[in-house]
């Protein structure tokens, strides 16, 4: 057990607690295992408590508890008021110690579970659609291959003995890091710590994660056939730079020079928004990134040993798709190619050596940061990651574009009406020609009428489409 | 922090001879500071017919540049800067926010006062970016919760721009890039320093700010357009609207009623706000049953969203099969009825008012959080002391102003019921 500390004067109290333990752990036939603990925890009763009784003492706190799975890490996260910390802390204390395992809990928690499957993932958000299918399709084979929340059969086969034993097995004093920030009174880290060894020393065993690597495979295009007005689109494939990868920081500059999350600055955003009112945006990542339709910054706590490259390309018209498509993939030659400008390469070094400090803007993030310093065998981030970018060079940063990054064996997920269609387009590899509601610079129809007759080498064997309905069956 | 009051950083409040407000708020969170500029103008102003979904469209034209600052550099200063940045627009503001370290604040705060003053775009990049709008309303509409309020707000309403939401009728989205000079008559009527607050939260002390803002903002010159948005006539009867769905998914109820406009200084709306909790959170009776209990339902709150004039009092159910949506109605308007039959337990209350305090106090833990919080008030009265003067109210709400309250607002001539499901709900 490691206890993170961060003592100040402020009334509000922040804890974190994380098990280095996740999704990739799930038994076998048991997928949801450890999603499912998770809410049982944060979203049941206690042994003492009815999660009723919990909601009712927690309500004039104004305090919830929230839980966060991935593949390799369960957060639990609560901020609290000093008013309320020793009546808050016993509760949580024993949420996490001493679960109630109530099968009508259970019942809830499962049905919340499949209807995020089934209704809010395949129904309403196209975007994280095809982004959570694109980890299926790179890790396939992968512990990692699963949906966090596993799949709609295996919830349905859970039972409550299955997510005790994953608890058991999975929870223990050697997994956790508790991080506290805030006004706390004088050895409350302690007693925390104390607290939490009631937990098991040791984890009794550790499934699935046996250090395979990931394969580079050949281009694939898997295609989920809905009713939807566009057509989300994600691609990518696996990289081995992770944090504290020698890599890391000149790879996170080229990322961000590419496509900065949710911000208009990327080349991505520029040629296919700004320039070509396309869609709504279009990003580029090297660390997964859930849900980055509802934030502007990275949640902290979902460190992974594998990362994957990608991009977010934002709903666009189908006749336009195969065009979109096209561009990404130029624009992703086109830096692999050409790497950055010197201009380029220092304007977005000030951005991220700057920006780093808005990332860890709360106590919360703060906590969360650490933690994963931690599991990456780093350094405070913010220092980490000014130290690696003041040691670059434009040479060193395309270097590493050209190390890491590809245009080719790429997986590319699409999610949208009418795909049959538009994969006969892709495959007979047919002209896409683009039409605008306004003049353009001669530049752009020039890059046009290139982008548009953009080979894309892709077998019909490594073609699917897939009813939106067997997603995550 | 009982009898505290809820917001309690110092700040100062300034206004400048061309009408335009400055809210500093110095807080003890080193180095960063954010800038959150509210124009006091949202879809609410779109009162001609066939603008809906200007304010927003206009929110995307502010980052089309000036003559001094073409999008490239502007995009260049962000990066150097490392600045987050970003926009939104709603019903009653449009918000431009930015948050960055000390030392840039005032190359940022005048890189602003040169958009606001100067922007400057061409036709084409005003068609252009149209289709980026039309792609937004694209990628929003696989969630079933936008089509609903857009369906909800059009059956409610006859005459006041709430009528439709944010991001407007597709049929008037559709005509945005023929729209090119009225554009322009917008930004002239609205993108006024009357119409303007600027909210700056940080490691910074407040006579400097002025100083800076008179430098950069002080030039800039007040308008003279008023403008009037027609008032909604009461409603005589219930309504109702149903959606069909083409995608999977769980049934959706959405009862709304007429509510009055947000205020500081009556009872009303802060007990309505009240009963949005006692009746509809997670702790309150009727979620345990649904939620909790018989689980016919997995999705329950309710929400008395602050508005500039009068809106809506909504309560949304995701319920689990089809043929309860009919029963699950008949629940949430007994919820209804009860608030207007008798007073709630006095220790109910007082658990509500310990929430939304606490609450409040939980989520100022950053200086963009405060802004963020400061520009939602500020957009409706102009300043951070309305967040006293509510919280003082929620305190001085009791448990008869919650019947009397609940007695006119939950009637059945002001409420509109919609639906949306894949089978026969109705």
């Amino acid at each position: 057990m490691k206890v993170i500390a961060l003592r100040d004067s402020s009334p509000l109290v922040s804890m974190r607690l994380v098990f280095k333990t996740g999704a990739a752990q799930d038994p076998l036939r048991q997928a949801g295992a450890a999603w499912m603990t998770a809410s049982m925890l944060a979203g049941g009763g206690s042994r003492t408590r009815s999660y009723k009784e919990i909601i009712d003492a927690f309500f004039p706190m104004g305090v919830s508890v929230g839980s966060q799975v991935d593949k390799e890490m369960i957060c639990f996260a609560a901020e609290a008021h000093i008013d309320h910390l020793e009546r808050f802390y016993v509760i949580f204390r024993d949420m996490l110690l001493d679960p109630g395992w109530r099968a009508d809990d259970f019942e809830r928690l499962r049905d919340d579970t499949v209807n995020y499957l089934e209704v809010e993932l395949r129904g309403q958000n196209d975007e994280e659609l095809a982004k959570e299918v694109l980890y299926q399709r790179v890790f396939a084979g992968h512990p990692y291959e699963r949906h966090n929340a596993g799949t709609v059969a295996s919830l349905r086969e859970l039972k409550i003995v299955d997510l005790r034993e994953f608890y058991l097995a999975q929870f223990a004093q050697e997994n956790l890091t508790i991080a506290l920030a805030g006004g706390y009174p004088e050895g409350f880290n302690e007693r925390a710590r104390r607290d939490f060894t009631a937990l098991p020393l040791k984890a009794r065993s550790q499934n699935g994660l046996d250090g395979t690597v990931p394969e580079i495979r050949p281009n694939e295009l898997f295609m989920i056939e809905k009713p939807a007005r566009g057509v989300a689109i994600s691609l990518g494939f696996p990289i081995e730079v992770k944090r504290g990868h020698a890599d890391y920081p000149a790879l996170l500059l080229a990322t961000s020079a590419l496509g900065q999350h949710r911000m208009s600055s990327g080349r991505l955003f520029t040629r296919m928004r700004q320039l070509r009112g396309l869609n709504y945006g279009d990003y580029s990542y090297i660390e997964h990134f859930p849900g980055g339709m509802y934030t502007l910054e990275p949640s902290p706590n979902l460190a992974r040993s594998h990362q994957i490259f990608q991009l977010w390309i934002r709903p666009v018209e189908r006749e336009q798709a195969h065009f979109a498509l096209r561009l990404a993939l130029h624009e992703l030659e086109r830096l692999v190619r050409d790497g950055l400008s010197q201009e380029e390469f220092e304007r977005t070094r000030s951005f991220l050596s700057k920006y780093v400090n808005l990332l860890l803007k709360t106590k919360e993030a703060e906590l969360g940061y650490a933690i994963d310093s931690e599991f990456y065998g780093i350094g405070a981030f913010p220092k980490y990651l000014r130290d690696g970018l003041k040691q670059l060079t434009l040479e060193s940063v395309n270097d590493a574009i050209r190390s890491h990054l590809r245009w080719d064996q790429i997986a590319i997920v699409m999610a949208g009406e009418g795909m049959g269609e538009l994969r006969d387009r892709i495959l007979a590899n047919e002209i896409s020609p683009m039409t605008y509601n306004s003049p353009k610079p001669d530049e752009i129809l020039e890059e046009d009428r290139i982008v548009e007759r953009r080979p894309l080498a892709i077998s019909a064997h490594c073609t699917t489409i897939l009813p939106v309905e067997e997603i995550f069956s | 922090m009982a009898n505290a009051k809820v917001f309690a950083y110092e700040y100062d409040q300034h206004d400048f001879d061309n009408g335009l407000r400055l809210i500093t708020v110095p807080v003890p969170y080193p180095e960063v500071v954010s800038l959150y500029i509210v124009v006091h103008a949202g879809s609410r102003n779109e009162v001609e017919e066939g603008r809906s979904g200007f304010a927003h469209f206009f929110e995307h034209m502010m980052f089309r540049g000036t003559p001094d600052y073409p999008p490239e550099r502007y995009e260049a200063v962000l990066q150097e800067t490392g600045a987050s940045s970003n926009a939104y627009t709603d019903d009653d503001r449009t918000v431009y926010h930015t948050t960055l370290t000390r030392e840039d604040f005032e190359r940022m705060l005048a890189m602003e006062a040169d958009r606001f003053q100067h922007l400057e775009y061409k036709l084409e990049d005003f068609q252009t970016e149209a289709l980026a709008v039309y792609g937004e309303y694209n990628k929003d509409s696989a969630e079933p919760v936008n089509k609903l309020f857009e369906v909800l707000r059009d059956t409610a309403f006859d005459a006041h721009t709430y009528k439709h939401t944010t991001m407007g009728f597709l049929r008037d989205i559709e005509k945005m890039p023929q729209m090119y000079d009225y554009s322009r008559l917008f930004f002239d009527r609205f993108y006024r320093p009357e119409y303007t607050t600027l909210v700056v939260v940080g490691d910074v002390r407040p006579d400097e700010v002025r100083e800076m803002v008179q430098r950069h903002w002080g030039g800039w010159r007040r308008g003279t357009y008023k403008v009037e948005v027609p008032r909604e006539p009461a409603q005589k009867g219930g309504r109702e609207a149903h959606i069909p769905w083409k995608t999977h998914t769980l049934p959706y109820l959405l009862i709304a009623q007429k509510a009055p406009a947000y205020c500081d200084n009556q009872v009303d709306c802060a007990a309505l706000d009240l009963i949005s909790f006692l009746g509809f959170s997670e702790s309150s009776p009727l979620y345990e049953r649904l939620v909790i209990e018989e689980q016919s339902v997995d999705l329950l709150w309710a929400s008395n969203a602050d508005h500039i004039d009068p809106y809506l009092f909504t309560v949304m159910a995701r319920v689990k099969e089809d043929d309860q949506v009919g029963r699950i109605k008949e629940q949430i308007l007994s919820t209804f009825e009860t608030f207007a039959a008798q007073p709630i337990d006095p220790g109910k209350l007082e658990s509500v008012k310990s929430h939304l305090r606490y609450r409040f106090a939980l989520g100022l833990n950053n200086s963009e959080a405060i802004a963020s919080t400061l520009a939602y008030y500020v957009s409706l009265r102009r300043t951070p002391e309305t967040i006293n003067k509510l919280y003082t109210l929620y305190e001085q709400v009791t448990a008869e102003d919650l019947v009397r309250v609940a007695r006119w607002c939950f009637a059945e001539q002001g409420r509109t019921v919609v639906t949306l499901s894949n089978g026969g709900a109705q």
